[in-house]
């Protein structure tokens, strides 16, 4: 060969890789913290906040520092944080759900600090042993927990319906069944047409068997595990214990007889609880908070008497009378700390010691409630909105509720602990309903069902869980719509042991025995 | 190849010295002959090499456990753990199996669609007619498939779905859930296809069909050949160049289903049905951090898919066609 063509082509190439390096640089900035500032990555439910607008300085002045939050819609936000995770620009801080399997190896791998030691010396840091314990992998905190109620889960019912129906709110499963199908076939709006079901279920959109939905809180209602239990030495899934085919037999003759929506299968979150404010089903199983929603969506609608419409019961006692309930996890996601850029331990405790004055008392108002003065003033132990009607207020209020509550730690949405202030309700069943949350909740905290496993991460569920999660997931809904028998059920649980969830099981049991 | 012994006109565009007597000297003066087509040349490669083959570098973590912070380089190689994995879980069968369905489906009824409907629009003789019918099935190509998904779902909804009511009304009995419904997610990922793709796709056809010469028909007609006979013996001939090319192009992209239209109709209740290789490497990659794991599933998807494009091609060729190389 001649060597000219062969320099041409080198020439060529160098060229080429010259335009690849420049490419590649002209977007790498985010890579180092700005010296006086720090990069955030947080939930965002509305439009982001304006990092010049009045919150958003608020919370720089409280902080001490310039922050530069990347608002992430959260319905994204998982595919995001892997995202994020897998390319080489980290933000400073990161909330993140901490059992999300890239976290894990990720923080393993040393990308984040371990902070098991260190929040203890902060003390508006929330640190409540148990969820510390949830929050934790295997027992190491790579972040400061964002603190939710430990029991969230409740029924709503259409409070209208019940009453031309002259029913009561539901203390056991028959009862619930009773009033679905009263709801269904009794005609309880009234318009002398039989369009109305009673429990409205949706498609449930995390792939995982245990996620807290309305089909979790029913196998726990009729004693199966919440997720996994310890019985006579093994590990029990929730899937495989006795009382969770009663479970399914219950759900399945709602779903029989018509007493949920048709499109129960198909039904988007996003759009459940149209067909209750509709008038279309009238009983949701959820977190309690969803009750404001509820409140605020039959405002919107009509506001002459939209406080008449929700009512509210607990968990419920299966036929024989005994009572078990869903509690949750009593956190939702945890601030992760960067090693890649925060990487002394000076500066570490200078980050610790922002987040625990955004976690004070100060911090928690200014994150859940907004300016004091501007957009709320304090009557006794609760907050009251002021001059809601201001569109600068109304830009706080949207900045507060839909984006910098999720920064917080120490108090969050619908739980203001004793560091930020309840809302006052507009109108006093708003805020019956408010206070039957709170009585509820520590009556059913009394017959919770924890979760043993919480603080675990087995690696075998890491590197298959993609895989094993969907298979039980799946099949319940299919037994549930008719498409499987209870064998054929049976026969996915096994492939489900078979493909790597009977090791998922031992690694589990193995931890907790440990300790 | 010896088979292949149609006119090749489109070699001689190369202007590359055809046959072995292009020697050394004659090769440099076409690089000076040239020097400025390949300068022209230059940013096509430099796309190609740092969006096509630069990012191939990544593909090595499918024979590495790819841990985040460690990066491509510091991750640690397992091999071929990854693809025993995949062939030997649960996922793969499922898979092949649905993807593959599609893709025969693909053939036999999103292929020939715009090929029929542009034969028809062609013997269409009203001119305002045949641009109109031409516009308006264009339009479906330009929505996004989340749109086309909530179309699918107003229109067929067990709830509220339009058609769905409508189709009940009909037949009476149990009311169908046709979005929710294994036997139902081929036919309605086949309509959507069709409605999306066939007007646009009839437009390459539709030129091959202007490009033929009309003294051919005019020959024809005073030999005595109708309408039929002239369809048969010219139109087709004619534009079979243009479905064997489609044809081969088609073929790479089989196992490629559009990830949208799957994900936004997957449900619990059809997943056996509507999981395919795509919406499989996003939720395993992207929604679990299973990097590497999807990185492997997307690769044997790309090998497959390259051999299909090479098997196609030479199909082609055995059958007497032009290939695509």
């Amino acid at each position: 060969m001649n060597t000219t063509p062969r320099r041409l082509l080198a020439g060529m190439f160098a060229l080429t890789t010259l335009f690849g390096v420049a490419a590649c640089g002209s977007g790498d900035e985010g890579g180092q913290a700005a010296p006086d500032g720090l990069n955030l990555m947080v939930k965002l439910f509305g439009t982001a906040p304006d990092p010049n607008g009045e919150m958003h300085k608020a919370v720089e002045k409280l902080a001490g520092k310039k922050l530069n939050i990347t608002w992430v819609p959260n319905a994204d936000y998982a595919s995001k944080t892997n995202v994020t995770l897998a390319s080489d620009k980290l933000p400073d801080l990161l909330v993140v759900n901490p059992k999300d399997a890239a976290f894990t190896k990720a923080a393993e791998a040393g990308a984040f600090w371990d902070l098991t030691d260190k929040i203890k010396k902060y003390p508006n840091l929330p640190q409540d042993p148990r969820i510390l314990a949830n929050a934790s992998t295997n027992g190491k905190s790579y972040g400061v927990y964002r603190i939710r109620p430990l029991l969230r889960s409740a029924i709503m019912l259409r409070k209208d319906w019940l009453e031309k129906l002259d029913l009561k709110e539901p203390e056991t499963t028959d009862d619930l069944y009773e009033i679905a199908k009263a709801f269904t076939e009794k005609d309880p709006d009234g318009n002398g047409k039989k369009d109305t079901y009673g429990l409205i279920l949706p498609k449930w959109p995390a792939p995982n068997f245990s996620a807290s939905s309305p089909y979790n809180a029913i196998d726990v209602w009729f004693g199966a595990p919440n997720g996994h239990a310890v019985r006579e030495g093994k590990l029990v899934p929730e899937f495989d214990a006795p009382e969770f085919w009663e479970a399914q037999k219950y759900i399945k003759k709602f779903i029989d007889e018509g007493l949920t929506n048709p499109d129960w299968a198909t039904l988007d979150t996003v759009k459940w609880l149209d067909p209750f404010v509709q008038g279309k089903g009238g009983i949701i199983i959820d977190v309690n908070v969803r009750a404001d929603e509820l409140f605020q969506l039959f405002k919107q609608a009509d506001a002459s008497d939209y406080q008449t419409k929700v009512a509210m019961a607990g968990n419920l006692k299966r036929p024989d009378g005994q009572k078990f309930s869903l509690p949750f996890t009593g956190y939702n996601d945890v601030v992760a700390i960067s090693k890649q850029t925060v990487r002394t331990e000076e500066q570490l405790d200078e980050v610790l010691a922002m987040l625990d004055r955004l976690a004070s008392k100060e911090g928690a108002t200014l994150l859940n409630n907004g300016i004091e003065g501007k957009n709320f003033k304090v009557d006794g132990e609760y907050a009251v909105k002021i001059n809601d009607q201001d569109p600068a207020v109304q830009t706080i209020n949207n900045d507060v509720e839909k984006a910098f509550i999720q920064l917080g730690t120490s108090a969050s949405v619908g739980f203001s602990s004793d560091k930020a202030y309840a809302w006052k309700r507009a109108t006093p069943e708003e805020q019956a309903i408010e206070e039957e949350k709170k009585t509820l909740s520590e009556l059913d905290l009394q017959t919770a069902q924890h979760d043993p496993t919480l603080p675990y991460i087995s690696k075998t569920a890491v590197d298959k869980g993609a895989t094993l999660n969907p298979i039980p997931t799946d099949a319940r809904i299919k037994f549930l719509a008719g498409e499987l028998t209870e064998e054929q059920f049976k026969a996915e649980i096994k492939r489900w042991y078979d493909s790597g969830g009977t090791q998922v099981m031992a690694e589990l049991l193995e931890l907790i025995n440990k300790g | 190849m010896a088979t292949d012994l149609a006119p090749e006109p489109a070699e001689v565009a190369t202007g590359e010295p055809a046959g072995p007597r292009g020697r050394l000297s004659s090769r440099l003066s076409m690089f000076g002959r040239h020097r400025w087509l390949l300068l022209m040349l230059l940013p096509g490669l430099a796309y190609f090499a740092v969006f096509r083959y630069w990012p191939m570098y990544g593909l090595s973590i499918a024979f590495k456990d790819f841990v985040p912070f460690l990066g491509v380089e510091g991750s640690e190689w397992v091999g071929l753990k990854h693809f025993e994995d995949l062939f030997t879980g649960p996922d793969f069968g499922r898979l092949m199996r649905n993807t593959m369905i599609i893709a025969l489906l693909t053939i036999l009824i999103a292929f020939p669609a715009p090929i029929i409907v542009a034969l028809l629009l062609n013997e269409l003789r009203v001119r305002w007619l045949k641009r109109a019918v031409q516009s308006l099935i264009y339009i479906p190509h330009f929505l996004a498939w989340t749109i086309v998904a909530s179309l699918t779902y107003l229109l067929f909804s067990v709830d509220y779905g339009v058609i769905a009511e409508w189709i009940h009304s009909i037949t009476g009995g149990q009311k169908i859930d046709y979005v929710a419904q294994e036997a139902w997610f081929r036919p309605i990922i086949m309509l959507q296809t069709v409605w999306k793709t066939t007007g646009w796709g009839t437009i390459i056809y539709l030129a091959a069909l202007a490009g033929v010469n009309p003294d051919l028909y005019e020959a024809a007609r005073m030999d005595g050949a109708g309408r039929w006979s002239q369809f048969w013996h010219i139109t087709l001939p004619a534009i079979r160049p243009t479905i064997v090319i489609m044809a081969i192009l088609t073929s790479g992209n089989l196992l490629d289903q559009s990830f949208e239209q799957f994900w936004l109709l997957r449900n619990s209740l059809n997943a056996d049905v509507a999981d395919v290789f795509d919406t499989f490497v996003y939720y395993v990659g992207i929604t679990q951090g299973g990097y590497s794991y999807a990185t492997a599933v997307g690769l044997f998807k790309g090998v497959a898919g390259l051999v299909l494009i090479f098997g196609c091609n030479w199909l082609a060729k055995r059958l007497g066609q032009r290939g695509l190389f």
